[in-house]
């Protein structure tokens, strides 16, 4: 058991290398220096050589990718303070709304794919097939301008967009961006999972339970539900780190000052600092998940042996 | 549906006759089939459609503006001319937008964005993708140890950030040499170059996994080690032998990914990403955004539709292509 993982996690340093590689090459490499980026292009030399200085880009190109190794990032020009920092204070907004969206949400896949496969070829799984296939053809903008416009400017039961500290405040301006998300989200899962429940409800054991007298109910719940958690796990691990990174259109159309929200102005303000912190944190949790569900997969299902 | 005899493509009552090709096969099942048949129709019009708004017809049409007072106008199929009578017209079916500009028009120049994005697209990422997934299959060894190391590195990163990442970088580049000949061929594709290379250069993973896969079985058939025993070169082997028996796996990304393109270009377009000055449909949506609270719909909806339309058959087509050119699947329902 420890060995395997101790494998994975070595076999995971190459890739790490990657995209530190990767990281170096878009933003310190190919991408135009930062200074005049930000600075504009009729900025003296001696400007252009104050701003690199504070951003720390004076340095030679190897220093600069020790340092990205090493976590130490330029402040972002913007809000001139360290990345790690406003990772603190947006992280937590990004969170309220994208948790209990989550949790609904797969709640509502799984149920909603429990109860149109057991109902396989009626209406209800027609209908819902064909409903989830086309909200997963709409593109997602749209879904999220229509659900704010009906539910926010028509019907008005909602706030259009905003924020506010304090839980009921928060909650007041969460729930229009946590319903949208579930909305636009909640499609693509209930076919996925759809497919895997109705290859469980095919297989013997559970025609097995049945001519045992087991209740269908039960053969749903107990046996059906069992082995289908097994690649909702394997789905939903890899989707954790993303959650705080926050969903970048969500924030933005409800002006919700999230991560997400934060990557965004900092692609209008060419805040470079900001967006290269982003995109190589998100993507070594991401990786990090990647190796943590491989784990879990194991532990989960004694079909898969550990080698 | 078809009958057992075409499915399993020979044909008993005719055992004289002469074997169809493969491709010859699948098109047929594609053509007996009528949701399949229906939407290839459906994509055709597309292109149709997108070939004609290249005409200086379309292109003069898209900025000008068509009510007096340059406003919005709700979609109508009639124009009310100064003497009171009506006439028929085109550019007010969709309505107007908030700068009285014809949507009608913009929708159907937005045509032509979209098939240039997944077209060039497609290029880039499959040619990428087959290459490299050619040579790890065929050579094995340090060659495949780098390249999968290379696809593992970019899979690892969430698609999208990778995507946002390399868009900001392009389109930096871009406005940083205005005036070049990078910023001329920007012009052409309405400045959806940096939507184009984000794309194309960080989707061609999977493509790339799956061909190296096929190839891997291949290498070791008959026919390819009779070719490598007859002496012939080794870019024949590849390009000739090899490269043509995965071209059902390459059609079939083809139709699939280019949906999820145009899905990716509304997303840039909203993040503020590959803007262009030219009506794109990303860029249609992203506009609507600000009128829509005040009740202006039709241009969401138009620009909706038109993706809603060409995704759901692309979809089908993709389906349908896997269906008729995957031998595995064949009888399987």
């Amino acid at each position: 058991m420890w060995a395997y993982v101790v494998r994975k996690v070595l076999l995971s340093i190459p890739i790490l290398i990657g995209i530190v590689a990767l990281t170096f090459l878009l933003f310190c490499v190919i991408a135009p220096d930062p200074a005049v980026v930000y600075a504009g292009k009729f900025k003296s030399a001696e400007q252009l050589q104050a701003i690199r200085h504070q951003l720390g880009t004076d340095v030679p190109k190897w220093r600069e990718f020790v340092n990205i190794l090493t976590f130490q990032f330029a402040h972002s020009f913007r809000y001139q303070e360290s990345v790690w920092g406003l990772l603190a204070r947006k992280a937590p907004v990004s969170l309220a709304i994208q948790v209990p969206a989550f949790f609904i949400e797969l709640g509502l896949q799984l149920a909603l794919a429990l109860l149109i496969a057991s109902r396989r070829g009626t209406l209800l799984d027609y209908g819902l097939t064909v409903t989830a296939v086309l909200g997963m053809s709409v593109p997602i903008i749209s879904l999220y301008l229509a659900a704010q416009w009906v539910f926010g400017g028509w019907l008005k039961w909602f706030p259009v967009a905003g924020w506010s500290q304090g839980f009921f405040y928060a909650l007041h301006f969460a729930a229009l961006p946590i319903i949208v998300s579930i909305i636009g989200g909640v499609g693509g899962g209930v076919r996925f999972y759809r497919t895997i429940v109705l290859e469980e409800i095919n297989a013997d054991y559970v025609r097995t339970a049945r001519a045992k007298g087991v209740a269908g109910r039960e053969v749903l719940f107990t046996h059906v539900f069992g082995n289908v958690l097994i690649p909702v796990l394997t789905n939903t691990v890899v989707v954790l780190p993303l959650l705080f990174t926050g969903s970048l259109i969500l924030e933005q159309l409800f002006q919700i000052p999230g991560f997400g929200a934060l990557l965004v102005d900092s692609i209008h303000a060419q805040d470079q600092p900001v967006v290269m912190f982003i995109v190589y944190v998100t993507s070594l949790i991401y990786l990090v998940m990647l190796i943590v569900t491989d784990i879990l997969y194991t532990l989960v299902d004694p079909r898969v042996t550990l080698k | 549906m078809t009958s057992a005899a075409e499915i399993t493509g020979d044909s008993p009552a005719r055992p004289s006759a002469a074997p169809q090709s493969i491709g010859r096969q699948a098109w047929r099942r594609l053509l007996g089939n009528r949701l399949s048949l229906a939407s290839l129709i459906v994509v055709g019009i597309y292109v149709a459609v997108g070939l004609f708004s290249f005409t200086p017809f379309v292109v003069a049409r898209i900025d000008q503006p068509y009510s007096a007072d340059k406003t919005y106008a709700p979609p109508s199929f009639w124009r009310t001319l100064d003497d009171g009578s009506r006439a028929v017209a085109p550019e007010r079916w969709f309505g107007l937008d908030f700068e009285g500009r014809s949507v009608f028009w913009r929708l159907l120049y937005g045509t032509r964005l979209a098939l240039l994005i997944m077209v060039c697209t497609c290029a880039i990422s499959i040619s990428i993708g087959s290459v490299l997934g050619l040579l790890a299959g065929y050579f094995g060894g340090w060659v495949d140890d780098l390249i999968t190391w290379l696809y593992s590195t970019v899979s690892s990163i969430p698609w999208l950030l990778l995507v946002i990442a390399m868009a900001y970088v392009l389109q930096n580049i871009q406005t940083m040499n205005a005036g070049s000949v990078q910023s001329r061929i920007a012009q052409f594709f309405g400045g959806s170059s940096t939507v184009i290379l984000a794309l194309g250069l960080t989707d061609w993973v999977g493509l790339c996994r799956l061909i190296r896969g096929e190839v891997i079985k291949l290498r070791d058939l008959d026919f390819v080690v009779a070719a490598r025993a007859l002496g012939l070169r080794r870019s024949r082997i590849l390009f000739r032998h090899v490269l043509p028996n995965t071209f059902h796996i390459i059609l079939i990304t083809f139709s699939l990914s280019s949906v999820a393109y145009v899905q990716a270009e509304t997303i840039l377009a909203f993040l503020g990403l590959g803007i262009t000055s030219r009506p794109s449909w990303g860029r249609m949506i992203d506009d609507s955004k600000l009128e829509l609270l005040r009740g202006v719909w039709w241009e969401l909806t138009a620009a909706t539709l038109a993706i809603l339309v060409l995704s759901l058959a692309l979809n089908v087509l993709g389906d349908a292509l896997r269906d008729a050119l995957d031998p595995k699947l064949h009888g399987v329902k």
